[in-house]
């Protein structure tokens, strides 16, 4: 999984059938720069399909590819993020070679 | 899923047998202005997706890639990886509507 | 499958039922030259307990991710497949 920030939030005028009551949020995966705190640079926002109640500001693990579906196994949802997690913590040391 | 505008629709004639009544639309998609954080802009890449909801052109829609793009009940038996699975009415980034269809307008930057 | 160095961990109260109880590893996947990242941070599910700075060996296989779990229905993809020995 990616690690993203919550930024935003997507609400739906018409969704697929199997969309409606969907909670989506907008998400910022975060790159090595970021993790470095270095943000001149932003990776490209995605929604991703949210049950757990994320805020503005969460840190989440995003399941994308077809496992974002998995949740929802036996039904199919055209689902390609999922927030897997919230994350409480995210402790690192990055090493001192490049981390871009 | 990504923020996609629809930017056209497509005709192909000649077209293999299972998509055969599917109608395709050209969609670009669109990311947060890296540069203020307080709208949003096209990243200049296009795509074809498989509509199955009836949306049209200047729409702001979702859109789902890869093989989840094929877990419709529409889209099963279809060779197809990217689909649109909703209309989009409000984004906002933090407490800031930076979409809203009613105007359809994309508040630019 | 992939290498990649365990850079650090997360921890997480709210999550997808499957992901009880597993550690959960930050890491970085190598390029060929061992030091390059290869993509973004991932987390990765860990069952073997790498640690910081240990190199390891990742797999992409959700169905083997999902039955490592016990779970048909988990999100998660990537996990620890072993510890390459230094």
């Amino acid at each position: 999984m990616r690690i993203g920030d919550v930024i935003g939030t997507v609400t739906l005028n018409r969704a697929h059938p199997s969309m409606i009551g969907a909670r989506f949020k907008l998400v910022t995966p975060l790159s090595w720069d970021n993790l470095a705190d270095r943000w001149d640079d932003r990776l490209e926002e995605i929604a991703v399909y949210d049950q757990l109640g994320a805020g503005i500001g969460s840190r989440i693990a995003i399941s994308e590819g077809r496992e974002a579906a998995m949740p929802f196994h036996p039904d199919p949802k055209p689902v390609d993020a999922y927030n897997a997690a919230i994350l409480d913590t995210l402790n690192y040391e990055l090493p001192e070679e490049q981390t871009s | 899923m990504l923020i996609a505008k629809v930017t056209g629709s497509l005709v192909a004639t000649e077209k293999v047998g299972s998509m055969v009544g599917f109608k395709l639309l050209m969609v670009e998609p669109y990311r947060v202005d890296p540069k203020t954080q307080g709208g949003l802009v096209t990243t200049g890449r296009s795509m074809v997706a498989v509509d199955t909801i009836g949306a049209g052109e200047g729409e702001l829609v979702l859109i789902t890639q890869g093989s989840s793009a094929r877990l419709t009940p529409e889209t099963k038996n279809l060779p197809v990886d990217t689909v649109i699975i909703g209309i989009i009415d409000h984004v906002h980034v933090g407490q800031t509507c930076v979409y809203d269809k009613e105007g359809l307008a994309v508040q630019e930057g | 499958m992939f290498l990649a160095r365990v850079i650090g961990s997360a921890t997480s109260t709210v999550k997808h039922s499957s992901m009880e109880g597993w550690k959960l590893l930050l890491v970085k996947a190598l390029q060929a030259d061992g030091r390059t990242p290869e993509g973004d941070p991932i987390l990765v599910v860990d069952s073997i307990g790498a640690g910081r700075g240990e190199t390891v060996v990742i797999t992409s296989d959700g169905i083997g991710t999902r039955e490592l779990l016990k779970s048909n229905t988990s999100p998660v993809r990537w996990s620890v497949l072993g510890i390459r020995d230094e």
